[in-house]
């Protein structure tokens, strides 16, 4: 290496990391427009290969100016049109800038790092695209020298001779002293560097230590620097744009060119060399004019020689490169470069270890807005004011004054972390923009197509947090294109666009970054995942019975879990699953796993924003203060001394509290640490020890004789260890086992913490505040201490502990699996409840009793045609039925009670009848007065009170209603009615089918009866994956479609916008039903192609529209 | 603090000297941060290993004090009014070794150094890296990367 200089070199590495950051985002860009490459992005690339290039020559990194170059060069022939970037060409440009970015990254290895592969390819692909003649110039070398008499400075192809001398320009030797006019100037090279760029392009450069003193007769320079500058300005403006003499500045003329080979040995052997027309220069034939190679001065043969021995690698990988020529130009010809595309299947594992993303290097250094750094500028100014006037008021024991200033402190302190913390902060785009090339190699190796869209990107997370994602993060992208998504294949049988797709999206929500990958390929299969882990003894079968789809698609989260059939080179398929997990727990986030089988998986994760200051809860047991992070602590529970005996139980060993109705298991902090307990005595306010040896056992005065002398002493035992700082308690106390108590005095404080799906409540003696600490890290003595996860300062400058809650449940050997596996049936249960309330919709119904209000019944009002009032002793019975004389005809009534085992109707003079239209005729139903009509946001349960004419029963206006289902009450009492409606379709002349997508049973049963009502056969879906489903199997069948807007799984907008972009399907007319209609979804719908709006439970307009569009069919 | 050999500058060490029990040992000064007073108030790290008295706050940094002769099996502290914190510099981290008396800085020229004997007042001598022997006292210049090893 010529240059020593840590800082240039420093300064080279990161200026050069720059400008690769964006090349993968930008050759990925420039394969997908290959016919037609944005240009800017291009000047971009080739910006940045020429800036690598340049430096590497100043630094004299001949490997790195080498590959650069070759890059460069098939960069250029991109931009001036003459090759086409098809994927093959940039997969090879982007395996250089693999190799590229690997030696920037290990700089002083660099030299020793083989690029000969990398360099055939490009060479090859330089070569294939020039013309027949000049083909050879790629592989021929030529010596520049300086002087006629010297040895040659520089070495180049022909062909990078004729790429520079084109158009006129000229090539010059510009010599430096790197002492005199660089140091001495106190510039840099690389500034220098920038400035002759500007004006020219720089071919090569060179130092000569060697040659010190030698070269130049006339003045000595002492470390002589040259570089080989080709541009169109003019001989005599140059000494004034380099700053140099004039008789430093060499132009290259014919005679100071010679072709290697021929000129291999110019210090002892003279032979032939070839001019060289500068400006329009031709593949020289063999036989030309010869330059006289003169004789070498004895004085120089050393340095020469030596010389020729520090280019050696140099020349030999050009050698190399020209031996491998004539292979590689056939192999080119035929079928440009077989050896780096990712297409041999067979060498897949050699191939493997690209697509691993090196884990970014630990960054030494930072770039940080200069605001910001004005900010903090500012901000420790301002400290330091304030402590001047702390420390002035201490003298003066202004107390007053004290109090503020310790106050403006801190203020201060509290902006200036801030501003800290925000210089830490990354876009978390550092990392997902390594994404869409691994997700490239990756589907060109298993032949899928994969397109992988990127949200987010500049979201900010702090720096620790997004090096440690990174691993965690490809092995999940890995997953997806590897066993989410399947073939193109497979995936058109499926009726799936060949084209896979992957989302990558990051977002702030609370406090919380949250990471989101989703593929839209198989899915996770529950089952099988149940039984790899049952096979594997993960679990039981009774187990795997007890679970819920999600527990096992959880399963995979187990250490030593995969379901790989057959691990596949790119990545086994659940292997490191576990890892990935352990790694997001380790940074105190979580993963969830969603997933419908053939659909799609997401996988959620949710981070902290840092790591460095978390807030905390501050607990107390013994006489030590612990910190538990309240990322962990879900609530604070204090049972009050008399409830102590009901609420918290035994269940085998482990001791559970009854909390709002479930079992949480307990964990005795005291007794994990191995501490002696400690409560403050209601009688004496003093903090006293503990002595219960069960949390459910009581305190009483009622002390037997042993314990009495103990319970005083104890106490300040304990105390004077742990002032005297002598080493952990020896527990001069062991409790006793008959030393229980019957007497409560002092209530039992919990901190309910959780960890991914363990949830525990943690036993201490006293909760304190909650307060904001500085995670310190522990010593290495310290490590096997599983229990903390690190230490903090607290404001009197003691080191309190942080918990590491998985760990003291692990050390408590908690056995929480069944219970907390219980307990999570129960969550998913109640998340599964809460989706559905959120999902409940605004219906309007009618409300009445049938016994003076005692029992509540609602009914759709969307059937309801009128509502009558009569008196009860016009109600007629025929055969056995209710009828009443209404218009000339007879209207059949019914009670609820008919149908239902509810009350009978109370014998009241007057009743309402409100009459429904079903199957073309109408009947009554008979209820007592009042009517109400309601508009109200309903949740049917539609278990726990179902019968027969009832749908379900929902709380409306605090009371429990039962839901009349009108249609089946009506087949119950008169089943020949349903069967007209077949026949009465010809009469109406409504026909057809309809696919009628809606997730709420409710609403799918009352519009489906009305819908069959007006004459139509209808197919039910419960959710716009359904729908999607039994379109693609019957629809041919289907005239029309009706969709509910929010639905899970697929939503009708969705499902709308997946029905429109298939040719099949296209021509549907839809129809979507929404309980209210906004302004902005009728907007998103149309956007998407839904056809008409019609409000829920709106029959007659909905039957009406459906006609309508009917027809137009 | 008194340097006997001041003037033999070249290949001199200075050791710092302290009392584990009865056992005079020495530190290389160039291992040693600081000596503190530090010895009460200290955080009691429960579950640790027995050696480790606890953990202190060294203007913001956590450092692990140890009990070296618990550690090394000689005699446990018995701590008074002279005891302190010797905070040296093992594996990019601070640790603290408390000892019941730091006794004087003593430079002493490298040949004066013996190598240890495999055993050393009922200490392996593995924790030594040598032996200085003095008119009156026989030290034990402790290697601390062994001495302080975590395993």
């Amino acid at each position: 290496m010529i240059i020593e200089d840590e800082e240039s070199l420093q300064m080279y590495v990161e200026e050069s990391l720059e400008h690769m950051s964006n090349i993968e985002t930008n050759l990925l860009a420039i394969e997908k427009a290959s016919d037609n490459p944005d240009e800017e992005i291009v000047n971009e690339v080739f910006r940045a290969a020429h800036s690598i290039k340049g430096g590497a020559g100043l630094m004299g990194l001949n490997n790195i100016k080498e590959l650069a170059h070759k890059v460069e060069n098939v960069l250029g022939l991109i931009r001036e049109k003459k090759i086409k970037p098809d994927s093959k060409i940039i997969s090879i440009v982007l395996s250089a800038f693999d190799k590229l970015n690997n030696m920037i990254n290990h700089i002083r290895e660099s030299e020793e790092i083989d690029i000969s592969e990398e360099v055939v390819s490009l060479t090859g692909l330089t070569t294939a695209s020039l013309p027949e003649a000049k083909k050879s110039s790629v592989g021929q070398l030529l010596h520049i020298f300086y002087d006629e008499s010297g040895k040659p400075v520089f070495t180049i192809t022909r062909y990078d001779f004729d790429e520079a001398s084109r158009g006129g320009r000229e090539l010059y030797i510009i010599k430096w002293d790197l002492i005199r006019d660089i140091h001495d100037n106190e510039k840099s090279l690389i500034d220098i560097m920038k400035t002759i760029s500007a004006s020219g392009n720089i071919i090569d450069s060179t130092v000569d230590i060697e040659g010190v003193g030698t070269l130049d007769e006339t003045v000595p320079d002492r470390v002589p620097f040259m570089l080989l500058y080709s541009t169109l300005i003019g001989e005599d403006i140059l000494p004034a744009l380099f700053n140099v003499n004039r008789k430093n500045i060499r132009r290259v003329t014919s005679k100071l060119v010679r072709t290697v080979g021929e000129s291999d040995n110019p210090p002892t052997e003279p032979a032939p060399s070839k001019p060289v027309f500068q400006s329009k220069p031709e593949p020289a034939p063999p036989a030309q004019p010869r330059v006289p190679i003169p004789e070498p001065e004895p004085t120089i043969t050393k340095p020469a020689a030596s010389s020729s021995e520090t280019k050696e690698s140099f020349t030999t990988s050009d050698a190399a490169l020209t031996a491998d020529e004539t292979f590689d130009n056939e192999d080119i010809n035929a079928e440009p470069d077989e050896n780096n595309t990712f297409e041999n299947s067979n060498d897949i594992d050699s191939k493997r270890k690209a697509f691993s993303i090196k884990s970014p290097q630990m960054q030494t250094s930072l770039r940080v807005d200069v605001k910001l750094l004005d900010n903090l500028m500012t901000l420790a100014g301002e400290m330091v004011l304030s402590r001047n006037q702390l420390l002035q008021n201490i003298a003066a024991g202004n107390i007053k004054s004290i109090a503020a200033a310790g106050q403006r402190i801190n203020m201060v302190t509290s902006e200036l972390q801030d501003v800290i913390m925000r210089t830490r902060m990354q876009s978390i785009g550092n990392i997902f923009n390594k994404f869409p090339r691994l997700v490239r190699d990756m589907s060109q190796t298993l032949g899928k197509k994969i397109e992988l869209t990127l949200e987010g990107v500049d979201v900010e997370l702090d720096k620790t947090i997004i090096e440690a994602i990174s691993d965690p993060l490809t092995h999940l992208i890995r997953n997806s294109v590897d066993h989410g998504i399947e073939p193109p294949g497979k995936r058109s049988n499926l009726g799936k666009n060949p084209i896979g797709r992957i989302h990558l999206a990051a977002l702030h929500e609370a406090g919380q970054v949250t990471i989101e990958i989703t593929d839209d390929g198989k899915g996770i299969d529950g089952n099988q995942i149940a039984a790899t882990a049952i096979r594997k003894g993960l679990i039981s079968e009774s187990q795997a019975a007890a679970m819920t789809r999600k527990e096992k698609m959880d399963l995979i989260l187990l250490p030593g879990f995969s379901t790989a059939d057959r691990i596949t080179d790119v990545s086994g398929r659940g292997v490191g699953m576990d890892v990935v997990k352990t790694n997001l727990d380790k940074l105190g986030g979580s993963m969830d796993i969603e997933s419908s089988l053939g659909q799609y998986t997401t996988i959620t994760i949710k981070l902290p924003l840092t790591l460095a200051i978390i807030p905390s809860q501050m607990i107390l047991v013994g006489e030590e203060k612990y910190a538990i992070p309240q990322v962990n602590l879900d609530e604070l529970l204090r049972i009050p001394a008399d409830q102590v005996k009901h609420r918290i139980e035994k269940v085998g060993d482990a001791e559970v509290v009854r909390l709002r109705g479930k079992l949480l298991p307990l964990v005795d902090l005291a007794k994990v640490l191995g501490v002696e307990k400690t409560f403050l005595d209601p009688l004496d306010g003093r903090r006293k020890l503990e002595r219960r040896q069960n949390i459910a056992d009581r305190r009483s005065k009622k002390i037997s004789h042993h314990d009495d002398d103990k319970a005083s002493k104890p106490e300040v035992t304990n105390r004077q260890i742990l002032e005297s700082g002598l080493t952990s308690p020896q527990h001069p106390l062991r409790r006793q086992s008959e030393d229980r108590r019957y007497r409560a005095t002092s209530a039992i404080n919990i901190a309910v913490v959780s960890l991914a799906d363990m949830k525990y409540g943690l036993v201490v003696d006293r909760l304190l505040d909650s307060e904001e600490i500085v995670v310190k890290p522990l010593g290495k003595h310290l490590k096997l201490c599983q229990e903390f996860s690190g230490a903090t300062i607290m404001g009197d400058g003691k080191v309190s502990l942080i918990l590491d809650v998985a760990g003291i449940a692990s050390s408590a050997a908690l056995n929480i699996v069944d219970i907390s596996r219980k307990e999570k049936k129960e969550e998913v249960e109640k998340l599964e409840a809460q989706k559905i309330k959120d999902e409940k919709e605004i219906a309007s119904l009618l409300i009445f009793s049938n016994d003076d209000g005692k029992e509540r019944f609602a009914v759709s009002l969307g059937l309801v045609e009128r509502i009558e009032s009569i008196k009860t002793e016009n109600i007629e019975y025929v055969g056995g039925k209710q009828v009443i004389q209404y218009r000339g005809g007879a209207l059949p009534l019914f009670s609820i009670d008919q149908v239902a085992s509810v009350k009978p109707l109370p014998q009241v003079p007057e009743i309402e009848v409100i009459v429904f239209t079903i199957g073309g005729r109408e009947i009554g139903l008979m209820v007592v007065p009042p009517v109400d009509a309601v508009e109200v946001p309903i949740n049917i349960d539609s278990k726990a009170l179902k019968q027969p004419g009832i749908i379900g029963s929902a709380i409306i206006n605090n009371r429990t209603t039962l839901i009349i289902d009108v249609f089946e009450a009506v087949k119950t009492l008169y089943p020949d009615w349903m069967d007209n409606i077949t026949k009465k379709q010809i009469k109406t002349g409504g026909s057809g089918t309809l696919l009628f997508v809606e997730d709420s049973d409710f609403f799918r049963r009352q519009v489906k009866g009305f819908l069959e009502d007006g004459g139509f056969r209808v197919i039910e879906a419960k959710n716009g994956q359904e729908g999607w489903s039994i379109l693609t199997k019957e629809y041919q069948d289907i005239d029309l479609i009706i969709t509910d807007l929010e639905m899970p799984k697929m939503n009708g907008f969705e499902l709308t916008e997946k029905i429109k972009g298939d040719d099949r399907f296209k021509h549907f007319p839809i129809i979507a039903l929404t309980s209210l209609a906004g302004e902005a979804d009728i907007v998103k719908g149309k956007q998407v192609g839904i056809t008409d709006y019609q409000i829920k439970m709106d029959r007659a307009k909905l039957l009406e529209t459906v006609k309508r569009h009917m027809e137009r069919e | 603090m008194q340097p006997t050999a001041a003037t033999k500058q070249k290949h001199m060490t200075e050791l710092v000297t302290f009392y584990i029990g009865n056992s005079l040992c020495g530190i290389d000064i160039t291992d040693i941060q600081e000596i503190n007073k530090q010895t009460a108030n200290l955080t009691w790290v429960p579950k640790a290993p027995d050696y480790v008295i606890g953990v202190l706050n060294l203007r913001g940094m956590i450092v692990t004090i140890l009990d070296l002769g618990k550690k090394l099996g000689l005699s446990p502290l018995s701590r008074g009014k002279k005891s302190r914190n010797i905070v040296v510099h093992f594996e990019e981290e601070l640790v603290g070794i408390m000892v019941d008396e730091v006794s004087e800085v003593l430079s002493a020229r490298s040949d004066d150094i013996e190598p240890a004997p495999a055993n050393l007042g009922g200490v392996q001598g593995k924790f030594f890296c040598g032996v200085l022997k003095t008119d009156k006292h026989l030290i034990g210049i402790l290697d601390i990367k062994k001495a302080l090893s975590d395993d």
